[in-house]
């Protein structure tokens, strides 16, 4: 090849194109290369309108292909199955685009999902580079749209299916196995806390919270009133809806969304507390989609407002805890919404404690394996899960691991009874702290 | 060409009968998601390189009794580490049996006295890494793709390390491996008796034959590698030059300091910074009148890096090269290193941003051929730009190779937007290849530094590039894979076969 003066001028003027600056350093010829896929043909309407929405957000997972999300991945570090990787979860939307698979080919392998947001922290698209171009990568919103499609599409997992019906005929989580749940039931845990109903301030309590692992709540609830702060119970709490979008049975869960809604406007509320976080993000994400600019609720994460309270002195706690603990951080606090200084400043906060702390940016890569419906559809995958997590919390000589999400606590304290390491919850640790007798279950038999 | 169905049902019953079920996979989805790697990939043929079957082996045992099936029944059988390479090792050409290695990702032994570990090829160096920080230690293995590159794909691929300056490439640190051939007999393959030897002169030098095969001679399977202290103290240093001239004779210059700690250093051409300007929302901007970057990295103890540091600064400014400090170094080194410089969106002739695949196409230059190789690659890919939207020129780098400061891996980076790949484009991109690896030859160099030169266009000058080398490749290949089941149509190697292979 010659190098021409033509070609010399372009290497030494490289510039950016559509910049306007002069135009380009040589003269385009017309493009008769580029060429757009073909159509898939006989696809329906509806997964036509799923893949106008996920062709680039796919592609730009698909051109990359790079794989950084691979070994953050929960389910990947247990299943080492490469159809279960944040990466495989995108490149099957490009396979459906051009007519390889279909839904009914993939949607049980977005089963292995935790959504736990990993993959969208460690891609390259995304890393330090925030959302300049609208480019970044949305694996849990992928994974939700598939989901949602194979539902609409009447391709259903069994367990899913299952929860989701019993969740919509008892308007609660079957969280109980064969103990039913019922609305008469979902207060049940603030036995003799004498709480109110309505009132500006509202303090939803989960399914696993409200029926499972009481202790939360209580503990939540009895924080709150030492520290003088007015609230009280829905009139009638449904679920939030979140699993059954996650799951992608959305009808049902905008159902719920509404329900919640009007519940909070029937009985003047302003703010909700939220002491799970599953429900901060439904709340935060999914009920702003749902009503838009409709929805004027205050949404409070409670871990965040007794950090506040810590430091402004309405809180003291004074009774010492003699526990060696680390912090498991809730993938829904700490990847999904950036939450993790508070939940420390609460632990420092407690005397008695001896802290080994390990980064929130390590913790990337940890997981209860709770999350996104896994529990239900493959609990021995979430098993597995937490089992490496209280593996991880063996290598540094602690009694105790805790956490500040009641979904993961199950698992993590079944895996940490075989590691003998307590699995405790951040509110319920701040309450005894501060002398509260906390009451309840906390799913240990303690 | 795929197995018929009845070969594929036997075969499935073969491999269902000596693994558990959820070792073979084949459904569509696991079978699509085996075919490709991050380089370019002909999308628009995506179908040609799904595999027939993948098999999850968890042992050497595992792999044994594939590749002896696969040898017995004459199925192509490709192996698959972390599927991160840049040359296609791991995509299949002739669909088959795909192993993916992934689950055999034990640490079966740290031995800190001689300072080595023996892994299962399927870990990954990042996670490794966590574990040997709890004893102080690391494992220096540092390609661009750390984060989710395997080790066995980096014996595969005999890739190169970021900071191999300062400790040796993937061919220096894996001190020995078991390996399966295509017949299925086990060889464990290192310097003399292997194990975590690191010097010998007993027999011929077995080691680098079975690495940087692209999967052509069989799979290796567990690896003793050698491990290193953890550095007390790194620098990274980043430099701007008003022109590339001054950074080329600058990164010249370091590289023959003779510096102990120096771990490398990389060379952004005046493209490269034109790309990240406008591409990389990373990028710390800079006055317009940079125009080339340099920066170094040093890794030891902190009192040799600071003497270190301080020659190698020095040297900077003489050539004209003005420090940027130290938030932008450590910042921008992080993310060079952690995310490799690659928005992974380019941009159309008129500006549009679209998403493109990233693709670097490297070879070894010496140095005083780098500024004419990088006129002549970005020609070529000029070239290509002036005729389609597909493709967009994203700069070049250069990385030195130890204290010599002969050899840089070069590499020019091409967007290419695969939304809008067809026959037509692959064909310009095919053609382009062989072009850059005929600059490189040209020049005196090799077509490859770091990923491989088995890839479709670059592949048809190898034979050029190794002369009577390449007959010994046939020779070897014919000789260990009698039946070529081993990731057939590889490196032209199907030519050692009558007939031109299967």
């Amino acid at each position: 090849m010659t190098e021409t003066d033509d070609q010399r001028r372009s290497l030494a003027e490289p510039y950016t194109p559509g910049s306007g600056d002069g135009g380009e350093p040589w003269d385009a010829q017309p493009d008769t290369v580029a060429v757009a896929p073909p159509a898939a043909p006989g696809r329906d309407e509806r997964t036509v309108e799923f893949l106008a929405e996920w062709h680039n957000g796919s592609y730009n997972c698909f051109s990359s292909g790079h794989k950084f999300c691979r070994e953050v991945c929960p389910v990947v570090q247990v299943t080492r199955n490469e159809s279960w990787s944040p990466t495989a979860f995108h490149a099957n939307v490009v396979a459906m685009e051009r007519g390889h698979l279909d839904v009914a080919d993939v949607a049980a392998d977005y089963v292995n999902c935790t959504q736990c947001g990993a993959c969208e922290l460690r891609c390259p698209n995304t890393l330090f580079t925030g959302d300049f171009y609208r480019f970044r990568t949305r694996t849990v919103d992928v994974v939700k749209a598939m989901r949602a499609l194979a539902v609409d599409e009447g391709v259903h997992q069994p367990a899913w299916q299952r929860w989701n019906a019993s969740t919509g005929e008892r308007t609660h989580e079957p969280v109980l196995g064969d103990t039913p749940v019922s609305q008469e039931h979902v207060r049940d845990w603030a036995d003799g806390l004498d709480l109110p109903i309505g009132g500006e301030s509202i303090l939803f309590v989960d399914c696993e919270a409200a029926f499972y692992r009481t202790s939360v709540p209580r503990a939540v609830a009895q924080i709150l009133q030492r520290a003088g702060y007015e609230f009280g119970l829905m009139a009638e709490q449904w679920c939030c809806g979140g699993p059954a979008a996650e799951m992608g049975y959305t009808d049902q869960a905008r159902r719920f969304a509404e329900h919640n809604l009007a519940d909070w406007r029937a009985t003047g509320a302003r703010r909700v507390l939220v002491l799970d976080p599953h429900d901060y993000i439904s709340f935060t994400e999914d009920y702003p989609r749902y009503f838009g600019d409709d929805f004027d609720i205050e949404v409070v994460l409670v871990v965040e407002l007794f950090a506040e309270m810590l430091g402004d002195g309405r809180l003291r706690p004074d009774v010492p805890i003699e526990r060696t603990v680390t912090y498991h951080d809730p993938c829904r606090l700490n990847k999904r919404k950036g939450i993790w200084r508070e939940p420390r400043e609460i632990l420092r906060a407690i005397p008695g404690l001896t802290f080994h702390d390990v980064d929130r940016v390590t913790q990337w890569s940890y997981c209860s394996g709770a999350g996104g419906g896994l529990a239900i559809e493959k609990p021995e995958l979430t098993a597995a899960i937490s089992a490496r997590r209280i593996e991880h919390a063996a290598t540094l000589d602690v009694d105790t691991l805790v956490s500040a999400c009641p979904w993961s606590e199950r698992p993590l304290t079944a895996a940490g009874a075989e590691a003998s390491i307590d699995v405790v919850d951040l509110h319920e640790l701040l309450a005894e702290s501060l002398g509260i007798d906390v009451g309840g279950d906390a799913g240990t038999g303690r | 060409m795929s197995l018929t169905a009845d070969a594929l049902d036997h075969l499935v019953s073969r491999l269902q009968g000596v693994l558990r079920a959820d070792q073979v996979l084949t459904s569509k989805a696991d079978r699509f998601n085996r075919a490709r790697t991050p380089a370019p990939f002909p999308v628009h043929r995506w179908s040609e390189h799904v595999p027939d079957v993948v098999v999850l082996p968890e042992s050497t045992d595992d792999v044994v009794t594939v590749v002896r099936l696969a040898n017995e029944l004459a199925v192509p059988i490709v192996p698959r580490d972390g599927g991160t390479g840049l040359t296609d090792g791991a995509v299949p050409l002739r669909h088959g049996i795909l192993v993916d290695v992934k689950r055999m990702n034990q640490i079966h032994e740290i031995d800190l006295d001689n300072r080595t570990c023996t892994v299962g090829v399927g870990i990954n160096m990042l996670k490794l890494n966590e574990v040997l920080g709890r004893y102080g230690l690391i494992y220096p293995d540092n390609p661009a793709s750390y984060p989710c590159s395997l080790v066995g794909g980096r014996i595969g691929t005999s890739g190169w390390s970021l900071i191999g300056s300062r400790y040796g490439h993937t061919r220096d640190l894996v001190l020995s491996f078991d390996h399966v051939l295509p017949t299925g007999e086990v060889m464990h393959v290192g310097d003399g008796i292997g194990g975590n030897i690191t010097r010998s002169s007993s027999g011929y030098q077995l080691k680098h034959l079975f690495m940087g095969h692209q999967g052509t001679l069989g799979i290796a399977t567990r690896a003793t590698l050698k491990l290193f202290p953890k550095p007390e103290a790194e620098l990274s240093p980043f430099f701007a030059f008003s022109d590339y001239d001054s950074a080329h004779r600058c990164v010249g210059a370091l590289a023959r300091a003779g510096v102990a700690t120096f771990a490398g250093a990389v060379l952004f051409d005046e493209w490269k910074v034109a790309y990240l300007r406008r591409d990389d929302e990373a990028y710390i901007p800079q006055p317009s009148d940079v125009k080339a970057l340099v920066c170094t990295a040093l890794y030891g103890w902190e009192d040799e890096v600071r003497v270190g540091g301080k020659r190698l600064l020095r040297i900077t400014r003489e050539h004209g090269g003005r420090y940027l400090g130290d938030e932008i170094s450590e910042g921008d080194w992080a993310a060079r290193h952690d995310r490799y410089a690659t928005p992974l969106h380019g941009r159309t002739r008129s500006g549009q941003v679209v998403p493109m695949s990233w693709h670097c196409e490297d070879a070894s230059i010496s140095h005083t051929n780098l500024p004419a190789v990088t006129r002549a690659w970005h020609a070529i890919v000029t070239e290509l730009r002036r005729r389609t939207d597909v493709f967009d020129d994203w700069g070049m780098f250069a990385y030195t190779n130890g204290a010599t400061g002969i050899d840089y891996l070069t590499e020019i980076d091409v967007g290419i937007w695969e939304q809008q790949l067809g026959e037509e484009a692959w064909r310009l991109w095919v053609q382009a290849k062989r072009d850059i690896a005929a600059v490189t030859l040209r020049y005196r160099g090799s077509i490859s530094a770091c990923h491989g030169s088995c890839r479709e266009g670059e592949v048809d000058l190898v034979p050029e590039e190794l002369g009577r080398g390449y007959g010994v490749m046939l020779d070897v290949k014919r000789l260990l894979d009698p039946n070529n089941i081993m990731n057939p149509g590889k490196y032209g190697l199907d030519r050692a076969y009558e007939g031109g292979g299967r």
